[in-house]
C-alpha cells in the first residue's frame, strides 16, 4: 500500500514535470505544441551527450533546460509565430518540427537505444519503505519546479504580462505589453521545460530517438483536463497519474499505459472544461 | 403560387439535366483513369508494381483524410486506426477461422462493421455541439494509441507487436491486385467527388468555415460529423482489408498514429480540400519513399518533414492549387466557374395559427460565476409582435438572445416555444422548434458563394442531395424579398467573402428567414447599413409581422428605428427588465431617457 502511494506520488511528479511545458505554451499561446515530444527527446538526448562528454550527471538538468530554450526562441520566431491566425495548422506545423528534430537525432547519434548514467542510484528507506532514491528527488524537483513556475508567473514583470496576455491579448496589447515578446519567450519557456524533463526522465527510462512520443499524448490529456492552472494540473497528474499506477498494478501493464488517455476522453465529453473550471 | 406550378416540372428536368453532366464528366476522367491503370502493368517492373499497389489503397485513406479535413474541417489523426481494422479483420479471419471467398466476405464484412461502430464511437466522444476542433483531433489520436495497444495485448491472437503473417490469401498475379487496387481507388475517388461537389459536399465546406452558424441553422453538425468519420471508417477497412490480403503481412503500425501523419502530410502536401491532390500526393510520396528508404532513409524522412512544414507555413493550400493555377494560364476557359442558381418561391408552408403562444419566458437567469448578467426575466411574445429589446452596453440583450436560441445557455428558468419546452436542446433542436437567430456581426460562409449559402440555409426544408446539386434554389418569400431588394440576386455566384459589409448582413438576413421560423431573433441586424437599405429591411420586417404573423424579436441600438417599426418595447438594465411597454410608453418615458444619458456620461468616463 504505502508502495503503491509512493509510486502514484512520483509518477504524478514526473507527469506534472513533463506537462507542464505544453501547459505554459496552450495557455499563453492558445497553441499546442505537437514538437513537444521532440523537446523531450532533446533533453533525452542532452542528458547522454553530458554522460558521453564525462560531465556530471546533474549538469544534463540545466544543460538541457539551456539546449532547449534556445531551440525554442528559434522555433517561435521561425514557426510558430507567422501560425498565429491558424491554431489546427500550427499543430501540423510544430507536429512537422518533431519529425525534422526526430530524424536530425536518428541522423546525428543513431536510431539505436542509448543508456544515460543516473545522477544517483539505489533506494533509501522512506517512511519504512525501501525506495528508489532518484524517483523522490523527482518529486522534490517537480515540487520545486511548481514553485518556480509559480513564482516566475505571480512575483515577475514577465508573468505579470504573461497572465495580462492569457485573459485577454488584444486588451494586453492595447495596454502596451509586448505580446509578440512574451509568445517568444513562453515558447522558449515551454521547449525549456520540456527539454529539462526530457533530461529528468532518462535515467528512469532508455534513450531514442521517439522517445517524446508517449509522453505527448498523455500530456496533452493532463491539460487539456487541468485547465491552465499550476495547482490543477498537479491535481490532475495526481489523479490521473494515480488511476495509470492503479490500473497498470492490478489489472495490466498495457492497459495502465492507455488510462489516462481513455479516462480524459471520457471527463472531456462529460466535462468539455476540464475538471477545475467552471 | 401560379409560378410554382409552371416551375415545377421545368425543375425536374434541369436537376436531371445538371446531374447527368456533371457523372459524364466523373465517368471520363473515370474511364480514362481506368485505360491507364489497367495498361501501367505491362510498362512498369514487378518491385514498382508491388509498392504501387500499396499506394494506390493508402491513396484512397489519404482520400477520406482530405474528406474529413480539407473538406469539413475535421483534423484527424486517426484514420489509420480503421485501416489497421481491416487489415487486421482479415488477417485474423484467415489465420483463425478459416479461408475461401466466404470467409473473405465475412472478414470484410466484419472488418468494415467494426471500423464503422469504432468511428460512431469515437464521433460521439468527439463532436458534439461545443466540442473544440482540438479536442476532436486528440480523441482521433488517441484511437490509434488504443487500437495499436489492443493488438498487442492481443499474445499470439493477434501476433502482438510482430504482427500475423503468411496466412493463406489468394495468390493472384500481381497484376491483378493491381488492377484491383486501381479500381477500388477510381471509384471512391469518383463517388467522393460526387459527393463533395453536391449540395451536401457545401454543407461540409460550411461546416468547415462556420460550425456555429451551421447549427443556428438548425443543420445537425454533429450527426453530419460522425456519419462521415463512419463511412470514412469504412473505406479506412476495405483499404485495410485489400492490403492485408495482398502483403499477407499485418503489424500493429498499420493502425499507428505514424502512418496517421503521414496522410496527414501527404493531403496537406497534395493540397487539402481538392481530393486528387491528396491522392496524387500520396502515390508519389509513398511511391518516392519506398524507393529512397533502402539508400537515404533518414535524409528522405528529414526533406519530407521539412517540406511539409515549408508547405504549412507558406503555402496552406498545398501544391494542387499551384498545379491548378499553371494549368488555367496555358489552357484558357479551363476555369471552373460557380453557376447562380434559378431563385424560385419555395412552396408555402401551411403555418396553423394555433392558440398557442409563440414564446414565453418565465423566470430566465443566467451568471458566469458570481456575475449575475441575466436576473428574473418574465416575458411573452405573441404572434405578429416586433418586440425590440433596447438597454445600454452590458444590459445582457445579447446574453438573452443567447438564452432563446440555444437551451444550454442559461443558468435557470423556463423557456416555452409554441407550447413546448426549450429543455437543454441545442441550436439546431431550437431551430426546428421554430426560433431563426441573426448574429451581431455578419456570420456568413466565406468561401461559398452567395446561392450556396443560401441553400445551406434551406438544409432543413430542403434536404441536399449528396450525389448532385439543385440548378433552382427555392426560398421563402420573405428571404427572396430580401434578395432581391438589396440586390444579392445578381450575385449569387460571388463568393460571401467578396460582398460588402452591408450585403454579408442582408445575406445572413436572408439566410435566417429562409428557415420559415416562426421566432426570428434579430441582434442589431442594421448595423453598419446605410439609411437607404435599413429603411428597406424596416419595411421587411414589419411586413413579416403582419403579413406572416411572425414575432421577432430585435436587439437595437437606434431608438429613431425602434421607435418606427417596433409594436413593443422591453428595456433591459442591468440585467433585469426595467419597462415593458408600447413604443409611446417606453421611449418616450423618463427613465429610458436617464438611463441612455447616464450610460452615455459613463461611457465618456470610463471609455478607453
Amino acid at each position: 500500500m504505502g508502495v503503491l502511494l509512493l509510486d502514484i506520488v512520483t509518477t504524478a511528479a514526473i507527469l506534472f514535470a513533463v506537462a507542464s511545458g505544453l501547459m505554459i505554451i496552450l495557455g499563453v499561446m492558445k497553441l499546442i505544441n505537437f514538437a513537444h515530444g521532440a523537446f523531450l527527446t532533446i533533453g533525452g538526448y542532452a542528458a547522454f551527450a553530458t554522460t558521453q562528454l564525462g560531465w556530471n550527471p546533474w549538469l544534463a538538468i540545466p544543460f538541457a533546460a539551456l539546449v532547449g530554450f534556445i531551440l525554442g526562441l528559434i522555433v517561435e520566431r521561425v514557426i510558430v509565430r507567422p501560425l498565429y491566425a491558424r491554431p489546427l495548422d500550427a499543430i501540423l506545423a510544430t507536429w512537422g518540427l518533431g519529425i525534422i528534430i526526430g530524424q536530425v537525432i536518428t541522423i546525428v547519434f543513431g536510431r539505436q537505444v542509448q543508456f544515460v548514467q543516473s545522477p544517483i542510484s539505489g533506494a533509501i528507506e522512506f517512511l519504512g519503505y525501501s525506495y528508489s532514491t532518484y524517483r523522490l528527488i523527482l518529486v522534490a524537483l517537480a515540487a520545486l519546479l511548481a514553485v518556480a513556475l509559480t513564482a516566475l508567473f505571480y512575483f515577475t514583470r514577465f508573468g505579470l504580462n504573461a497572465r495580462a496576455v492569457i485573459m485577454n491579448e488584444d486588451l494586453a496589447r492595447g495596454l502596451g505589453i509586448d505580446s509578440t515578446r512574451v509568445r517568444l519567450i513562453t515558447f522558449g519557456l515551454g521547449a525549456a521545460l520540456a527539454s529539462m524533463a526530457g533530461a529528468l526522465i532518462t535515467p528512469l527510462i532508455s534513450v531514442d530517438p521517439n522517445l517524446g512520443l508517449p509522453w505527448l499524448i498523455n500530456s496533452f490529456m493532463l491539460v487539456l483536463v487541468s485547465g491552465i492552472s499550476i495547482p490543477s494540473l498537479i491535481v490532475a497528474s495526481l489523479i490521473l497519474g494515480g488511476a495509470q499506477v492503479v490500473v497498470s498494478t492490478y489489472v495490466s501493464a498495457i492497459l495502465g499505459g492507455l488510462t489516462i488517455v481513455v479516462l480524459a476522453a471520457v471527463i472531456l465529453r462529460i466535462r468539455p472544461q476540464g475538471l477545475f473550471s467552471g | 403560387m401560379v409560378e410554382q406550378v409552371q416551375n415545377g416540372p421545368a425543375k425536374g428536368r434541369r436537376t436531371a439535366a445538371r446531374r447527368r453532366s456533371d457523372l459524364a464528366n466523373v465517368l471520363k476522367v473515370s474511364v480514362a483513369a481506368l485505360v491507364v491503370l489497367g495498361v501501367a502493368p505491362f510498362f512498369l517492373d514487378i518491385y514498382t508494381i508491388n509498392i504501387l499497389i500499396r499506394a494506390l489503397l493508402l491513396a484512397a485513406l489519404a482520400l477520406t483524410v482530405d474528406l474529413l479535413w480539407g473538406y469539413t474541417g475535421i483534423l484527424t489523426f486517426g484514420q489509420s486506426a480503421f485501416f489497421g481494422i481491416g487489415a487486421y479483420a482479415c488477417a485474423l479471419v484467415f489465420t483463425h477461422w478459416g479461408f475461401g471467398a466466404g470467409w473473405a466476405i465475412l472478414a470484410l464484412a466484419l472488418g468494415i462493421l467494426t471500423a464503422m461502430a469504432v468511428a460512431a464511437l469515437v464521433g460521439w466522444l468527439a463532436f458534439y455541439h461545443g466540442a473544440s476542433p482540438l479536442y476532436g483531433s486528440i480523441v482521433t489520436l488517441a484511437l490509434t494509441i488504443v487500437v495499436t495497444q489492443i493488438i498487442y495485448a492481443g499474445g499470439r491472437t493477434t501476433g502482438s507487436s510482430s504482427g500475423l503473417s503468411g496466412f493463406p490469401t489468394y495468390y493472384w498475379p500481381l497484376e491483378t491486385w493491381f488492377w484491383i487496387a486501381g479500381a477500388f481507388l477510381v471509384v471512391v475517388t469518383a463517388l467522393a467527388w460526387l459527393f463533395v461537389h453536391s449540395d451536401m459536399g457545401r454543407v461540409l465546406v460550411a461546416i468547415r468555415e462556420n460550425e456555429n452558424r451551421c447549427a443556428y441553422l438548425g443543420i445537425p453538425v454533429s450527426r453530419i460529423k460522425i456519419l462521415l468519420l463512419v463511412a470514412s471508417g469504412a473505406i479506412g477497412a476495405i483499404a485495410g482489408f485489400g492490403y492485408a490480403a495482398f502483403t499477407n503481412v499485418v503489424a500493429p503500425e498499420l493502425a499507428g498514429f505514424l502512418l496517421g501523419t503521414e496522410l496527414l502530410i501527404w493531403v496537406a502536401l497534395g493540397g487539402r480540400g481538392t481530393l486528387i491532390g491528396p491522392v496524387i500526393g500520396a502515390i508519389l510520396i509513398d511511391v518516392t519513399s519506398s524507393y529512397l528508404s533502402g539508400s537515404l532513409p533518414f535524409y528522405w524522412k528529414l526533406l519530407v518533414g521539412i517540406l511539409f512544414v515549408v508547405v504549412i507555413v507558406a503555402l496552406p493550400q498545398g501544391l494542387m492549387p499551384e498545379v491548378t493555377k499553371i494549368w488555367r494560364r496555358f489552357v484558357p476557359g479551363a476555369r471552373r466557374k460557380a453557376e447562380a442558381p434559378k431563385l424560385e418561391p419555395a412552396p408555402a408552408r401551411g403555418v396553423v395559427h394555433g392558440k398557442e403562444q409563440p414564446l414565453t419566458v418565465r423566470g430566465v437567469h443566467r451568471h458566469f460565476g458570481s456575475l449575475q448578467v441575466l436576473q428574473g426575466i418574465d416575458f411573452e411574445a405573441k404572434e405578429g409582435e416586433l418586440l425590440s429589446l433596447v438597454g445600454p452596453n452590458g444590459a445582457g440583450k445579447t446574453t438573452l438572445i443567447r438564452c432563446l436560441a440555444d437551451g444550454y445557455e442559461r443558468s435557470g428558468g423556463d423557456i416555452t416555444i409554441f407550447g413546448k419546452d426549450l429543455g437543454r436542446w441545442p441550436p439546431e433542436r431550437c431551430v426546428a422548434l421554430g426560433i431563426g437567430r441573426k448574429f451581431q456581426t455578419a456570420n456568413v460562409f466565406a468561401t461559398l458563394t452567395v446561392g450556396e449559402c443560401l441553400r445551406v440555409a434551406r438544409y432543413r426544408m430542403a434536404p441536399p442531395s449528396i450525389w448532385t446539386s439543385d440548378t433552382t434554389l427555392g426560398l421563402p418569400e420573405a428571404a427572396l424579398r430580401i434578395v432581391e431588394e438589396t440586390g444579392l440576386a445578381q450575385s449569387l455566384d460571388t463568393e460571401a467573402r467578396h460582398l460588402a459589409h452591408g450585403q454579408k448582413q442582408a445575406l445572413e438576413l436572408a439566410m435566417v428567414l429562409a428557415l420559415e421560423p416562426r421566432i426570428v431573433l434579430l441582434d442589431e441586424p442594421t448595423a453598419g447599413l446605410t439609411r437607404v437599405e435599413r429603411e428597406r429591411i424596416g419595411a421587411i420586417l414589419t411586413s413579416l409581422t403582419e403579413r406572416e404573423r411572425l414575432s421577432i424579436l430585435l436587439v437595437e441600438h437606434d431608438l429613431d428605428f425602434v421607435r418606427e417599426i417596433s409594436s413593443r418595447v422591453i428595456v433591459l438594465h442591468q440585467g433585469k427588465i426595467l419597462l415593458d411597454g408600447s413604443v409611446e410608453e417606453v421611449v418616450d418615458s423618463e427613465l429610458v431617457r436617464e438611463i441612455y444619458a447616464g450610460t452615455a456620461l459613463n461611457l465618456k468616463g470610463d471609455g478607453p
